[in-house]
């Protein structure tokens, strides 16, 4: 666990907002290629993403449910990336997080480096009055049998890239064109195990208290062209 | 040793507290020739894809991990030859 906030190292928090998955990917492997220069210190992208559907490294076909007529017609998107991990639906009401993150400065441990990114989650939930924990064997967040928050990332040269899914008041329906990394699992909304109203908004204030705590990051806004640097601007 | 006639020992690096990944798909192909630090496969556990760098410059001479298949931490993924 990180000390206190004057020994934390700068770090940046990129907020898109809603955006397409394909502009938020062309991101992160720009911000990936300036992380692993050293341009930019470890950056941590917030985004909602309109309506898509993703294969990792590990998925098959068969577990999209649905066909590309439907998913035309629900205008839903489709791409292949390199995350690891299965097929995974991205959509309006889940916070999705990309933390392009150096792990050399972080003790060179994928499993601690995904373990963190489970912590953060189940942290910000138990703020929520929502106990969720892990699965051993099965990366993720999990509401007993249900999964609230799903994990798919990418390492290059010890830099990361992708992140986090947390589903937060996501349609159901759309969940129901996937079978989540093959497992047959279902997923749930954090919205839907509270009595509460939760916002979107307020769960990502959380999230990234959590995370900073346990990367020991002191997080710092930063735009699009402060992060992509001049070149881009 | 480490090495044999058909070259030097790429290993799978150490990532940390995992038993074992899967090999995902090679990205060069034996004879490419490859700079110390380029890609040369991609690994999977823990739902994290990593990429595994050319441990120096040479010649892939052999792939011992085919695709698919299980390695342990310090395992043999495959060979490269030093360039003379």
């Amino acid at each position: 666990m990180a000390g206190s906030g004057s020994t934390r190292r700068p770090a940046l928090h990129l907020p898109l907002g809603r955006a397409e998955y394909g502009e938020a990917l062309e991101l992160q492997r720009a911000l990936h290629a300036r992380r692993k220069t050293g341009a930019i210190p470890d950056t941590v992208i917030t985004v909602e993403h309109d309506p898509v559907i993703t294969f990792g490294r590990s998925s098959s076909r068969e577990h999209l449910l649905v066909s590309s007529q439907e998913l035309e017609r629900e205008g839903v998107a489709l791409f292949e990336v390199e995350r690891g991990g299965g097929i995974t639906y991205h959509g309006p009401g889940q916070l999705v997080v990309y933390p392009i993150v150096d792990l050399r400065e972080h003790g060179r441990d994928v499993k601690r480096f995904v373990g963190r990114l489970e912590d953060a989650t189940i942290a910000t939930l138990a703020d929520f009055k929502i106990a969720s924990g892990r699965r051993d064997g099965y990366p993720g967040v999990w509401v007993a049998q249900r999964k609230i928050a799903s994990i798919g990332v990418y390492v290059r040269g010890w830099v990361s890239r992708h992140g986090l899914a947390l589903n937060v008041a996501v349609n159901q329906a759309h969940f129901a064109m996937i079978n989540p990394c093959g497992l047959s699992v279902q997923m749930v909304s954090a919205c839907d195990l509270s009595d509460q109203p939760i916002a979107l908004e307020q769960v990502q204030r959380v999230f990234l208290d959590r995370i900073s705590e346990r990367f020991g990051w002191r997080l710092e806004e930063a735009s699009l062209p402060e992060t992509l640097g001049d070149e881009n601007e | 040793m480490n090495t044999n006639n058909s070259g030097i020992e790429i290993r799978l690096p150490d990532l940390g507290e995992i038993d074992e990944v899967r090999v995902v798909q090679w990205l060069v192909e034996i004879g490419a020739t490859l700079a110390e630090d380029d890609d040369l496969l991609e690994v999977e556990t823990e739902k994290t894809t990593f990429v595994v760098p050319a441990p120096i410059a040479g010649q892939l001479s052999e792939i011992v991990a085919a695709e698919g298949s299980m390695v342990k931490q310090g395992g043999v993924l495959g060979r490269i030859r030093q360039h003379a």
